[in-house]
């Protein structure tokens, strides 16, 4: 393993006397680098956070600043009042509400139901379990872009709602409602796989325990082994937070009044109304930018867990 | 919730814990809820994919053999949708455009994705805030994010992109509405949201590497460069496989980036295979030819998962 390390490796069987001095010459290069390499880090770090401190700097600075040439990089004063404007030129207050009803709605919804399936297919034994493992892993591989359209379909020919007939035409169905809006997105197959990961790794021997206790069914998967999985409760819930808040095609689909319409939405639409009021249209991407991000600062690792396992944005 | 049931110790319960253990008609009993409860903690989730996943499909397939305009009922076409996807250039142009975002884009930001794993899975000061900006592109909504770039690529003198190439005296360009420079403008943002994730599950890769490896190479004297590429490259194959696979599929679900910055185009150089299929759905009205889009778009992502299998040749599953 180690003697096809490399040609021109120093050899390894040279004399033990000049241990160290080469340590120490080792040491030196050791420092020499991390230097340079936080200083690489430094540089690149801040090219990669660069858009985000623009968005900032542009949210608060004086429109007519915008227009001068050259423009000042930094602004000479902070206009906080750029935020009350843009409040007051679209709902914002409205599309943030939407979006974390939405977003919470998910959260719950998934940690409810896909612990539920992963708990099952970890650790009980029933005929249907290979097969709706199966089931769930080819559903994770099936993009959401390849249904949209017949769930579209499928949601505004909702039978007897929103004047639709028992055979679903008519009227508009789910559109425009928070049936649509939260429904299709309840459950999420990869969530239904994270959740059997974490439930794979929790001690069987404490089920059969339990059981000899007496210990209802139901009672061993929500008292006795889903407490030991609360980071895996924590990852899905961040996560499904996350694509509810972030999620645009689908309430672009299903929304149509002010009233529904989520913070993504809101913003794209903002962009036609505020056309190159760039200060303005700053201050809304912040506003729907900086939630997330303080979420992901303050609960980092589970974050971290979730999405290294997912791989997918 | 009483039981009469066993009689065996706290301290040999984890041994004698196994249904088999117990007398047969409790321990036929305990299976048989096992198996009930089984099917009825699975049952919401597997019907709920059943009819919002397995279902759209079923769907998706019918109406692709229909003409189907949302306002008058479907009827049958037969393969007429297919033919015309064979023959409309501006669909396998959108295709071509997936292509191409994926062969620039994916191994760029896996190459600075790598960079900064290495870079970051020693021990330096400020190491975590520096993966939190690496992270943030991903974490940040795709809208608002095209919202920035479409900002930073602003051709008046006050976008950022044009200030900074002044600079050095070149443009201002129009970055967004030149053909010839919208996709490549567009493949920038891609490769900088990219980086932050493929990092992640990079450095979790580093993680797993055995750090003995490493003393044994510093024991032999072996530099910095014959280490990462004697030792942490092979052991980051299966990382890189999985990252590979997973920004493939991805890839051909950029809407969001498309729908803001240039919505397809200046002259259709940007459109991509879901913006494409959400333009003849919800544009043009033609629902059963976006359906037939949306079973051909299915049909790649399949042979792409299946050929990345075969290609890669069982790399996954070491």
């Amino acid at each position: 393993m180690t003697t096809d390390l490399a040609p021109g490796a120093p050899d390894p069987l040279a004399p033990p006397h000049r241990g160290r001095a080469r340590d120490r010459s080792l040491r030196r290069q050791k420092r020499l680098s991390n230097t340079l390499v936080l200083a690489f880090l430094i540089i690149a770090s801040l090219i990669m956070a660069a858009p985000f401190l623009w968005m900032a700097l542009s949210s608060l600075r004086d429109p007519t600043e915008l227009a001068r040439t050259p423009m000042p990089l930094i602004p000479r004063d902070l206009r906080l009042e750029n935020y009350s404007e843009a409040l007051g030129r679209a709902p914002f207050a409205t599309y943030a509400r939407n979006s974390l009803i939405l977003a919470t709605a998910a959260a719950v919804l998934n940690v409810v139901f896909a612990s539920a399936c992963g708990y099952a297919l970890a650790k009980l034994r029933f005929r249907l379990a290979p097969a709706i493992f199966a089931w769930m892993v080819a559903c994770i591989m099936i993009p959401f872009y390849a249904t949209v359209i017949p769930v579209f379909l499928m949601v505004r020919h909702m039978p007897l709602f929103g004047g639709n007939t028992i055979l679903g035409a008519g009227g508009t169905g789910w559109i425009d409602t928070w049936w649509a809006l939260i429904v299709p997105g309840a459950v999420s197959p990869f969530m239904v796989f994270l959740f059997r990961q974490f439930y794979v790794s929790t001690p069987s021997e404490l089920i059969e325990a339990a059981r000899l206790d007496g210990v209802s069914e139901f009672g061993i998967f929500t008292r006795i082994i889903t407490p030991l999985i609360r980071p895996g409760l924590l990852t899905v819930g961040l996560l499904s937070f996350e694509a509810g808040w972030n999620n645009f095609l689908w309430p672009l689909l299903v929304t149509t009044s002010d009233d529904l319409r989520v913070i993504q939405v809101g913003i794209a639409s903002f962009r036609q109304e505020a056309s190159t009021d760039w200060h303005l249209l700053m201050a809304g991407t912040t506003l729907a930018a900086v939630p997330m991000i303080v979420l992901f600062l303050i609960f980092q690792r589970y974050f971290v867990q979730g999405f290294a396992s997912s791989g997918i944005k | 919730m009483t039981t009469t049931a066993p009689t065996t110790s706290a301290g040999t319960a984890a041994h004698a814990a196994r249904p088999d253990a117990l007398p047969g008609r409790r321990r036929r009993s305990v299976r048989t809820a096992e198996r009930r409860w089984g099917l009825l903690l699975a049952a919401p989730a597997t019907l709920h994919t059943l009819i919002w996943i397995g279902a759209p499909i079923l769907v998706a397939i019918v109406l692709s053999f229909t003409a189907y305009d949302i306002i008058h009922a479907p009827e049958f076409a037969g393969l007429e949708n297919y033919a015309t996807i064979f023959t409309d250039g501006l669909f396998w142009l959108s295709v071509l455009h997936n292509v191409i975002i994926a062969a620039v884009g994916i191994p760029v930001s896996m190459f600075l994705a790598l960079v900064f794993a290495t870079m970051l899975d020693r021990a330096l000061p400020g190491r975590g805030a520096f993966r939190v900006m690496v992270f943030l592109p991903h974490i940040t909504a795709t809208v608002a994010v095209a919202m920035i770039w479409l900002w930073i690529y602003s051709p008046s003198q006050s976008g950022l992109m044009n200030v900074v190439l002044g600079l050095v005296g070149i443009g201002p360009l129009p970055f967004l509405t030149d053909p010839d420079l919208a996709l490549g403008s567009v493949i920038l943002v891609t490769i900088w949201q990219g980086i932050g994730l493929k990092m992640l599950i990079y450095l979790a890769a580093m993680q797993g590497v055995d750090d003995q490896l490493y003393e044994a190479a510093d024991l032999d004297g072996a530099n910095a460069v014959q280490k990462f590429f004697r030792i942490t490259v092979p052991m980051l194959k299966p990382a890189t496989f999985f990252i590979l696979v997973t920004s493939l599929i991805s890839n051909f679900q950029t809407f969001d980036l498309i729908y803001i910055l240039t919505e397809g185009g200046p002259a259709n150089s940007t459109s991509v295979v879901t913006y494409r299929i959400y333009q003849t759905a919800f544009q043009e009205f033609r629902v059963g030819l976006a359906n037939a889009q949306s079973v051909i778009l299915l049909l790649i992502l399949v042979v792409l998962a299946f050929l990345s299998r075969r290609i890669v040749g069982g790399s996954d599953d070491d």
